[in-house]
């Protein structure tokens, strides 16, 4: 451990800063419980220690992660560990004084270890969170929860019974867009939500080189089933977990179709699908992913009468401005700003053919927002993963467990094997009572 | 969530100007500049009418089962029911423009006179079950005008406020020029404009039907909706009149006409039609 005094963590508070929590902040912290352990106040609890950090799984997704982390003032990265030589060497080269294992188990013995960050594919996931839990390490674990809904559980409820830190990588709670968003739909902003619109398009075969072809299932586990969920685990759970928190329901049933439409290069997973999830309202979230075209991108829609939120794009729309003018108050605006004086516009509206008309782009952070338009395998930037590890790290220090984290966690994977399911039997399912915990609210 | 959507407020230093809006209110949204107050006087002025425009909506807004006027539509027709003073005034007022109106403005839409007027307790009831009263046709103008009192009060000398885009009050002038001008658009054709309209300390207001929205007035002596492709305006420097006057103007016959710009200090009334 570094004798160091440390600072806290200084872009953490100046995100919760720039949320608002430090004046009027009441209404914020109530949305977005999970990031009461980080105001001022908490900060000051904080001891001037360091997060010692372990690194379970070193391939490009933990990379990214020890890039993320080595930045972060209360946190230093004491181990390594990988089973695929090559990752575990990278890995070694951006932190050399951390020691390297090949063996998770033997990191997890380690005294001087107080948090994992696991990176692995997702059929690990759980087995890695159990043991890395009982061997009374903090976890931070990448989305999503686990492979299977029985795992999911699991793990849920190993987290009930242990007072260590668990967090699964649902960067859009901690991504300031995001978050802000959310307030707008919450205080009626675009008016009563009917609905929600969701996608993730590639034009990429989602695969990696392999050095021999016995490597392929370790390499390119995202393709099979006894090593990924495809589509739904790797990409929507991020999207359902947002769907769910605009509408502050969970959904009660799903149907879906999915298939290998382009990609038939021995691959199990699908490569195209199409989900309608439904509340017990009857408002639905149409969900649909492809990887053989990017044109539509990444969007996470959702639907008001009076507007839209465009979450991912960090834009909103509203239904009076249709027509892509800007309202009279706003040319209004804009001419006093400029000095100009000339007429504003009322009482038109406009005949159109029914395509899409244009609307006027509002940002939900004025002047500062950054897009992820989904491209990237490994992570974007500014979209929330710093903070949530940021956020991680300090919690491996105070101990204190993440609100709604595992909850949120546990409800978009839950959601996202129930759509696997719905694909593969053609049936319509409803969310099984067994897996269903006290957090979830379905009507 | 809020019984409303949220208010929403800005400042323009530079421009010494505010603009504050409010969504969902008398079923449609509110907004209005103020030019020439400090962040705080602005601030407390938007305070002041976002909850007198909160006030109104509990009191007019017959969508709202909470609202008086729901009640008074969900008894009126088996018994008496008190009203309260404001809806007592409010009631006569509209009585007032009936009568002026040659019957044409109706809170009924179909007959003003099943309204009973009970005055030793200020109760009203309806002689007919089939009777509602709309506040359609006049809530906005009506806000309008305790909104131009409480700018006056708070010694705002320059505002622009435009209610649904249809109901629009000119305080003072344009920082930039000698009044407030306004366009009016045809509805029917998109980016031609019908008419310029300079408000200053005036208010505005533009009835008629749109594509997306036609045949929402409706004439009370024959029950038949107006759908022709038609916009009346009406300027005039009471806001309640120019709400009023604006419907009657789309529906009222020549002679009707006529005898409204003796009676209403109309400044100026225009007719589009497409």
């Amino acid at each position: 451990m570094s004798s160091k005094p440390k600072q806290i963590d200084t872009s953490l508070r100046q995100f919760i800063k720039d949320l608002g929590y430090i004046s009027g902040g009441a209404a914020l912290l109530a949305t977005t419980p999970w990031l009461q352990s980080f105001t001022p106040d908490k900060a000051k609890e904080m001891k001037k220690e360091k997060a010692r950090i372990g690194f379970i799984g070193t391939g490009s997704r933990g990379q990214y992660s020890i890039h993320a982390v080595s930045t972060i003032p209360h946190a230093e990265i004491v181990a390594l560990c990988d089973n695929f030589a090559p990752n575990l060497q990278a890995a070694s080269e951006l932190c050399p004084n951390a020691k390297t294992y090949t063996d998770y188990r033997k990191l997890l013995e380690s005294p001087d270890v107080d948090g994992v960050i696991i990176s692995t594919p997702l059929y690990l996931h759980a087995p890695m969170t159990l043991d890395a839990l009982s061997a009374g390490k903090h976890v931070y674990c990448e989305k999503s929860m686990a492979l299977t809904m029985e795992e999911c559980k699991a793990v849920y409820d190993a987290y009930q019974g242990t007072d260590r830190v668990l967090y699964f990588c649902m960067q859009r709670m901690f991504d300031e867009k995001y978050i802000k968003g959310m307030q707008m739909i919450h205080s009626g902003l675009i008016g009563e939500l009917v609905g929600e619109r969701c996608y993730w398009f590639r034009n990429h075969d989602w695969r990696r080189p392999v050095p021999s072809p016995e490597l392929e299932r370790q390499i390119n586990w995202r393709l099979y089933w006894d090593y990924s969920a495809g589509l739904m685990t790797e990409l929507a759970s991020h999207q359902l977990e947002v769907c769910c928190w605009a509408k502050q329901l969970v959904p009660e049933s799903v149907m879906g179709m999915g298939d290998i439409v382009f990609w038939k290069d021995g691959r199990e997973v699908y490569d195209n699908v199409s989900l309608v999830y439904r509340y017990a309202d009857g408002v639905k979230i149409n969900y649909e992913s492809l990887i053989s075209n990017k044109f539509n991108g990444m969007e996470d829609q959702v639907l008001g009468n009076e507007g839209t939120m465009n979450l991912a794009t960090g834009m909103y729309y509203l239904e009076n401005e249709a027509g892509g003018k800007k309202s009279g108050i706003e040319q209004l605006i804009g001419q006093i700003g400029n000095k100009i004086y000339a007429s504003v516009p009322a009482a038109g509206a406009s005949w159109r053919p029914e395509t899409k008309e244009k609307y006027n782009p509002h940002s939900i952070l004025e002047g500062n927002f950054n897009v992820n338009e989904g491209q990237s395998m490994v992570g974007a930037l500014k979209d929330g993963s710093d903070e949530i590890l940021s956020a991680f790290c300090q919690a491996c220090i105070t101990g204190e467990k993440g609100k709604n984290i595992v909850e949120e966690a546990y409800q978009a994977t839950t959601l996202c094997l129930l759509g696997n399911e719905a694909m593969k039997k053609g049936e319509k399912l409803y969310f099984p009572d067994e897996y269903k915990i006290p957090y979830m609210k379905f009507s | 969530m809020s019984e409303f959507d949220a208010g929403n407020f800005c400042y323009y230093k530079s421009s010494m100007m505010s603009h504050a809006s409010l969504m969902g209110i008398m079923g449609t949204r509110f907004d209005m500049v103020i030019i020439g107050k400090n962040k705080s006087e602005s601030e407390t002025v938007w305070f002041n009418i976002e909850s007198e425009l909160k006030r109104l909506n509990r009191l007019l807004n017959r969508f709202d089962p909470a609202s008086e006027v729901s009640k008074i539509n969900k008894i009126a027709d088996h018994q008496q029911i008190r009203v309260s003073d404001e809806m007592w005034q409010i009631l006569n007022n509209c009585k007032f423009y009936h009568q002026e109106t040659f019957g044409l403005f109706d809170i009924t839409l179909k007959n003003f006179y099943a309204i009973q007027f009970h005055e030793h307790n200020k109760a009203v009831s309806f002689l007919r079950s089939d009777i509602h009263i709309d506040f359609g046709g006049y809530g906005k103008g009506y806000a309008l005008k305790r909104i131009k009192g409480i700018v006056e009060d708070a010694a705002v000398h320059q505002c622009f406020v435009d209610f649904g885009n249809s109901s629009i009050l000119g305080v003072g002038h344009h920082p930039f020029g000698d009044a407030w001008k306004v366009s009016i658009e045809n509805p029917f054709d998109a980016g031609q404009t019908a008419d310029e309209i300079s408000l200053r300390d005036m208010a505005l207001s533009v009835s008629g039907n749109t594509p997306s929205y036609s045949g929402h007035i409706v004439h009370p002596k024959s029950g038949s909706p107006e759908t022709r492709r038609k916009l009346v305006s009406v300027l005039i420097d009471d806001p309640l009149d120019a709400e009023v006057l604006s419907t009657v103007f789309l529906i009222a016959a020549e002679s009707e006409k006529e005898q409204l710009k003796k009676s209403f200090k109309i400044f100026d009334v225009k007719e589009y039609n497409f």
